[in-house]
């Protein structure tokens, strides 16, 4: 592509006045060049016609003053609904395995087995300023969204077909919010070459594109050919920002989103072909993503109601639940099993969720995944025998709570067929939001309006609608045997006790330095790692997210005292939730792909606080002495700045 | 006025981003300079600017002498902009002990006495409701702790209502680009060139060391 095709970084501001830009001009005619030789194609990317998205919405009037509370809001107004899903699309200009300056990609490395990965699925995300009303009694919200949309449209994709997702930033040049124009793209948890990874120091500002090459392999490819290991399946992934230092802003505003991979096992249907589990399948119809997130919401004089954000303020804590971008929402549900695939975006917020019957008692959620990774036996969660099942080593907080941290993802099967037709299920969240409505409904005993994060309406199942699946199947993998350890390595979780000054959040005593690794590791190996959160006053809860491959838990700690591992941990993870005076030994894989991955907490106000170090997977023994290197040389820096006292006598 | 006096030489306009939160955020308070100057928080020192702000203290002998000593390897990277458009300001946590010339002998015994950097001294009242007002996260954990501070560098520019930070020991690199972050935005052309001057140093380390090591 010629230069001049180079996005216009002034496009926002121009069409917000109503012009028709150069670049339009540009596309009209390049679109209607290229119409002789693509044109099915071309219908399908919409990128190549002359308007490609709706005029951005002027930006926010801010509330200078956190607000009391948001406005109230009716209960169960809106529907639930999942995620619409992204539509594949033939890309222009087309992805190459080298960088393509011309046609406007930002600066990064050469996919890594392009080859070996060709994309054979194509999909185009553009990260823009749009409207989203979150509730009915509210006017639009500005957010940030993929496609201008929250939550983002919904990646639907099956193993062994590898994807590029061409991320295109068209934030805008300048923002009221406090946003970040420049975005790095997480895929939580690929199995991603380090290119794609959304490594937090590569992000690229308004006006670039980038295309991330995800192979949808499993882990494992070179050990087991053709595919990779199967039992390293994972099928419920997110994707969000992770730009350095603005994490939790941009991801407030809306930058996140869902990915799916389907493969024999859970192959989004429910027909039974060879393999399948048969659990509930259809996207959007019995297999929900539900996305949980909170914000504050202020009305303000421009005829919005924004979603409460200052700069440099931090991240509000918010007073409002929300599920899949609405407030309180209602679903109808027929009376067999459904599946919700959990996901708290966080910014900070633990969620202790709870099914609540018609009668006001804890109803039964079937866990069957833990991080996207099934578990090897399902865990029902429930008041009885089961509410020991928290993932929390110490006792659960809430009885028959399910406790997910930033960044987790439950998956969990909820069998409304035990509920007469025209009764109403609740989904509690323990920590009341702020509603100023009575319900509309009478709430079962017990139940205040303030803690329900959604009803469902069970009616019979029509004749139409798919027929119940067959019971969850007592076995759903077997976890794949770990191998021996090659090296061992300890992280600690700090935040500096009240004796020390200065008060930081730190990983092994280190900050995030995009140009500097922690600890370096030669591709093909094991580590086993120690992960600690127990120095004493630092009492503060990190769930830490690793990058690249799942980890097992070989063993919890309370302040030292080895612990059993929570049913709910025994699994395959990626978020390792610490709380106060706790640690994990884990396991984890290195293997098929090198370059820079990142372990922190994913608690975005810690993350961003610095909370997140790098390290790095080296391709043989002299990248391994290389990384060494460059690390001995930052502590010797390191050491001379903290006792370089001299320098400024 | 008492800007002019201030900043001398070629002067940019320091027109404020139309979202800045203004004295209601930074508040207008009256602080002295080392040199005994009286200034207004947000009309003389923060309107319109990009600044980095730390606080400290004279007798401090622990984390402010190194921060003021990385700080000053910053300001001598960034000597073309000082005092212009990028300003650093030390803000003392005790300013019942901390005169205007107790702060001067702390800057001049740190080589720190330098134009664009200023040392600050004013009502204790006022100086915890800055320190609060810039650092504070809505968190009881971060906001009542006035240690939390000390190694933190909080970096501001108004005139793109651009709030950042960075560790105050973290390295010269780390320290530059972070302050980077709040730079006036640049055009696609600048940021275009940047990315190639980036592409050439990762093709130069994926040749040397088989990945992106330093960049």
């Amino acid at each position: 592509m010629p230069k001049k095709k180079a996005p216009n970084q002034n496009k926002a501001a121009k069409k917000r006045a109503g012009t028709v830009s150069r670049r339009d001009v540009l596309k009209v005619g390049a679109a209607a060049g290229a119409v002789g030789f693509f044109a099915p194609n071309m219908m399908t990317s919409n990128k190549a016609l002359a308007f490609d998205g709706p005029t951005p919405p002027a930006e926010p009037v801010l509330c200078a003053t956190n607000p009391t509370n948001s406005p109230p809001t009716t209960p169960f107004r809106d529907d639930f609904t999942a995620p619409f899903p992204a539509i594949p699309q033939i890309l222009f200009p087309r992805p190459t395995r080298l960088r393509n300056t011309g046609g406007g990609e930002a600066d990064r490395a050469a996919h890594q087995r392009w080859t070996e990965f060709l994309p054979d699925v194509e999909y185009e995300l553009e990260a823009r300023a749009g409207l989203h009303t979150f509730h009915s009694d509210f006017s639009p919200s500005y957010i940030w969204g993929f496609n201008g949309k929250y939550p983002a449209p919904t990646v639907l994709n099956v193993y062994e077909h590898p994807t590029i997702v061409r991320f295109r930033n068209s934030l805008p040049t300048t923002t009221t919010t406090f946003g970040r124009n420049e975005i790095s793209i997480h895929l939580h948890n690929g199995h991603t070459p380090s290119e794609s990874d959304g490594f937090a120091g590569d992000f690229f500002g308004t006006g670039f594109w980038k295309d991330n090459h995800y192979p949808n392999t499993y882990a494992g490819y070179d050990a087991f050919p053709p595919h990779g290991d199967q039992r390293e399946a994972m099928h419920s992934f997110w994707f969000h920002d992770h730009r350095a230092a603005f994490t939790a802003n941009n991801n407030y505003l809306g930058l996140n989103g869902m990915y799916l991979v389907y493969d024999d096992k859970d192959p989004g249907h429910e027909f039974p072909t060879p393999g399948s589990l048969r659990l509930p399948n259809y996207y959007g119809i019995t297999d929900f993503p539900l996305i949980l997130g909170d914000k504050k919401f202020c009305a303000t004089a421009n005829g919005r109601t924004e979603i409460f954000n200052t700069p440099g303020g931090g991240v509000p804590g918010g007073d409002k639940w929300i599920v899949n971008g609405k407030i309180q929402p209602k679903l109808t549900v027929r009376r067999r099993k459904y599946r919700f695939r959990i996901l708290a975006t966080g910014v900070a917020k633990t969620w202790d969720l709870t099914l609540i019957k018609p009668d006001g008692s804890v109803g039964t959620m079937v866990v069957v995944a833990t991080d996207a990774n099934f578990l090897e036996h399902p865990i029902p969660v429930d008041a009885g025998a089961n509410a020991g099942n928290s993932n929390s080593t110490t006792a659960p907080i809430v009885p028959g709570g399910l406790r997910v941290s930033v960044a987790e993802r439950y998956d969990v099967i909820i069998d409304f067929a035990q509920f007469p037709a025209g009764s109403k299920v609740y989904l509690k969240e323990n920590a009341p939001q702020f509603v100023g409505v009575a319900s509309p409904d009478l709430l079962p005993s017990g139940l205040a309006i303030e803690n329900v994060l959604m009803q469902f309406n069970v009616v019979n199942t029509e004749w139409w609608f798919p027929a119940d699946t067959p019971a969850i199947p007592s076995t759903l993998t077997t976890y794949p045997p770990l191998p021996a350890t090659d090296n061992t390595f300890e992280w600690q979780f700090v935040r500096d006790p009240p004796t020390v000054t200065p008060r930081l959040f730190k990983i092994n005593n280190q900050v995030f330095d995009a140009e500097v690794p922690s600890h370096c590791i030669l591709k093909d190996t094991t580590e086993e790692w120690l992960l600690n959160n127990n120095v004493g006053g630092s009492a503060w809860v990190h769930p830490v997210h690793i990058h690249f491959e799942e980890f097992r838990t070989l063993k919890r700690f309370v302040n030292g005292v080895e612990v059993p591992v929570p049913p709910l941990m025994s699994g395959r993870k990626d978020v390792m939730r610490l709380e106060a005076g706790q640690g994990a030994l884990i396991k984890m894989q290195f293997r098929d792909f090198v370059g820079r991955y990142l372990i922190h907490c994913h608690n975005m106000g810690h993350e961003d606080a610095f909370m997140m170090v790098r390290w790095d997977i080296v391709p043989d023994a002299a990248g391994l002495a290389a990384c060494q290197a460059l690390m001995a040389e930052n502590r010797k820096q390191l050491k001379a700045r903290l006792e370089d006292e001299e320098v400024a006598d | 006025m008492k800007r002019r006096e201030l900043f001398k030489g070629v002067r940019p306009k320091f027109e404020p981003h139309m979202a800045s939160p203004g004295v209601s955020r930074f508040t207008n308070a009256l602080l002295r300079t080392q040199d005994n100057k009286e200034v207004r928080f947000y009309d003389d020192l923060i309107r319109g600017k990009q600044c980095v702000i730390n606080f400290m203290y004279a007798e401090c002998h622990g984390a402010c002498p190194l921060v003021t000593a990385n700080l000053l390897r910053a300001y001598r990277a960034l000597k073309d902009r000082m005092g212009r458009d990028l300003f650093f300001y030390s803000i003392t946590v005790k300013p019942n002990d901390d005169s205007p010339s107790a702060l001067k002998h702390y800057a001049m015994t740190r080589k720190a006495d330098v134009p664009g950097w200023y040392f600050l001294t004013g009502d204790s009242f006022d100086i915890e409701t800055i320190r609060f007002r810039l650092f504070g996260m809505n968190h009881p954990g971060f906001d009542l702790d006035s240690a939390m501070h000390a190694g933190t560098l909080r970096i501001i520019n108004d005139a793109t209502n651009t709030w950042t930070a960075v560790e105050a020991f973290a390295s010269q690199k780390a320290v530059l680009k972070h302050i980077s972050w709040a730079d006036p935005p640049k055009s696609y052309a600048e940021r275009f060139a940047e990315s190639m001057v980036r592409q050439d140093l990762i093709e130069k380390d994926m040749r040397k060391y088989g990945y992106r090591r330093d960049i």
